[in-house]
């Protein structure tokens, strides 16, 4: 609410109104006039263009760099060839179906991976966040195991279950699970305590008051693990795919690099990138569904 | 005489605390040798320096904790545990924040398994009641400090306790929305003819609103006085009549060696962790 009049304020300062610092009087006039005429729509969809453009701009600055410095010889364009060379040869593999064949081959690892880890470490979490005593028991090795990074314990899985797809997807279930844990017990653990009065001294019963109170109010604390997880998800998955795969983009890009193929192998790694925000988008807009009530908390 | 709605006989009780000094559990007691009876219908109020044990009180009263001795009778049976039938204010509203106004005063209902459709025709009517029908899918974070108590109150109302436990339900907010709600309170109060059981700090809130006003010592709380506040009339600005100065002065006077036995305390114990 209070950035209603933020917004506005450049509309009001592009009047010439030299504000010194120490003197509120002329803000707090260009707020008034502001206000008095709320038709300023052009100037806010000017400035909200002008946001989107600042957005990507660096982007854009990024990819002109990519592309200028192979072609000016500034860098190796053997190893670094110019990002309109990289388009190319993604279109190429995108036309043959041998960049969606890799894609597929890691998403659905990268989902399963995801969904195990959060079909099996929510209910975990619900249960060790419920019962202090266990928690409390469980606390250090949990963070001894969040601290060892997913990959280090690759070889470990490769070594137990094999270099097939048990094994990468265990390590994205392995990485995944850690964020949505803990912050499942940081949510149970967290809820305001006068809720949890206030429902008891309804009689309410503890399986209720479970559902009713403790669930709820976890519930952002727990996407938020979820995203996290969805991250981490893709992270290890490329890792995993580098060691014995035979599709994959992880496994692309490696092949790509063994084969000298490098326009190829950047076509991998912005797949990937693009394969990453895009899930990240989707679970932030998912998480500030489940959370809007949270706003001024 | 007919038989009170809360009966509070020899009620003490202690917690367990850990001692900075000592590092070891000590009792610590709370409230101690606590009598009082609450008639069916009576607006109490209960006032106490800081730290004198009412809220203690109050959660015993919820059924929340358990005295330590003593027995507490609601309608001449021992309290075991909270019940529906006695309802909370808390001075922090304590509104489910994922849930809409309506929802929160739905939230007793679906705890008395009432039926959906009644639900929302008693939120709705309970809405009414406090002056927010057009609130009813706001948020809390989307409504004032004195909005949300309102929707507090009527949460405790919707499932029709006998008992209204209040915990200073106002101490948060300021002056005027605090005496608009003195009033509604108590014009709720008169239509409903709930039992209520009121804590504050405030010896004017005291006076404005209770028919008796039972004063606490300082800690451990005990009742050292309970006062009949025995308008001829409650038409009017009550606040300027001449009684209602006399009171709160006989209070005022009842409360000060009180206060100042708790600071001492408090002092006491500033020093003794220091």
């Amino acid at each position: 609410m209070a950035d209603v009049s933020l917004d506005r304020r450049p509309a009001g300062a592009a009047a010439p109104a030299p504000a010194p610092a120490d003197d509120p009087a002329p803000v707090a006039e260009a707020v008034v006039t502001a206000k008095a005429r709320p038709a300023l729509n052009p100037a806010r969809v000017l400035r909200g263009l002008g946001s989107g453009v600042n957005r990507i701009a660096a982007i854009v600055l990024f990819l002109i760099a990519w592309e200028v410095l192979p072609r000016l010889e500034l860098v190796d364009a053997v190893f670094l060839p110019p990002f309109s060379e990289v388009v190319v040869a993604w279109q190429e593999l995108a036309v043959s179906g041998v960049l969606w064949n890799h894609t597929q081959a890691s998403l659905i690892r990268s989902l399963a991976g995801f969904a195990i880890a959060i079909a099996v470490t929510i209910p975990l979490g619900l249960i060790l966040g419920w019962y202090k005593p266990v928690a409390d028991f469980l606390d250090p090795l949990l963070e001894l195991f969040r601290n060892t990074a997913a990959l280090a314990l690759l070889p470990v899985f490769v070594l137990i279950l094999g270099i097939g797809e048990t094994s990468k997807i265990s390590i994205v279930v392995y990485a995944c699970a850690w964020p949505i844990l803990l912050n499942t017990i940081a949510g149970v653990k967290g809820v305001d305590p006068l809720l949890i009065k206030s429902a008891r001294s309804l009689g309410l019963p503890p399986y209720r008051l479970f559902q009713k109170v403790i669930l709820p109010a976890a519930v952002p604390t727990v996407f938020t693990g979820i995203r996290l997880a969805g991250a981490y998800s893709i992270l290890v998955l490329v890792a995993a795919e580098m060691v014995g795969a035979k599709a994959g983009l992880g496994f692309l890009i490696n092949d790509a690099q063994f084969n000298f193929r490098i326009p190829d192998m950047y076509s991998g790694i912005i797949t990937i990138s693009v394969i990453g925000l895009v899930f990240n988008a989707l679970l932030l807009r998912l998480e500030r569904r489940f959370s809007t009530w949270r706003t001024t908390q | 005489m007919s038989q009170p709605k809360i009966s509070i006989r020899g009620v003490t009780k202690t917690f367990s605390v850990r001692d900075a000094n000592l590092g070891r559990p000590s009792q610590f007691t709370a409230v101690s040798d606590i009598d009082i009876d609450v008639r069916a219908g009576e607006f109490l109020t209960l006032v106490g320096p800081s730290g004198c044990g009412k809220s203690t009180l109050l959660d015993l009263i919820a059924g929340l904790t358990k005295p330590a001795s003593g027995t507490i009778l609601l309608d001449g049976e021992p309290i075991t545990g909270p019940g529906l039938d006695r309802g909370i204010v808390f001075q922090q509203y304590a509104l489910f924040p994922w849930r809409t106004a309506r929802g929160n005063i739905e939230f007793g209902l679906e705890a008395k398994g009432v039926g959906r459709k009644e639900r929302r025709a008693r939120a709705a009517e309970f809405l009414d009641l406090v002056g927010l029908s057009g609130f009813a899918d706001r948020y809390p974070h989307e409504l004032s400090g004195g909005m949300r108590q309102r929707v507090a109150i009527a949460r405790s109302l919707a499932f029709d306790p006998e008992v209204l436990l209040m915990d200073e339900p106002f101490a948060a907010l300021d002056a005027q929305t605090r005496e608009s709600l003195q009033e509604e309170l108590l014009s709720i109060w008169q239509r409903t003819g709930k039992t209520v059981v009121f804590i504050t700090h405030g010896i004017d809130e005291a006076v404005y609103l209770g028919q008796r006003v039972a004063i606490m010592t300082s800690r451990p709380g005990r009742i050292k006085e309970i006062v009949d506040i025995d308008f001829e009339t409650r038409e009017g600005d009550l606040r300027a009549d001449a009684k209602f100065g006399e009171f709160r002065h006989h209070i005022w006077t009842a409360l000060r060696d009180e206060v100042a036995a708790a600071q001492a305390h408090e002092r006491e114990a500033v020093g003794s962790v220091g």
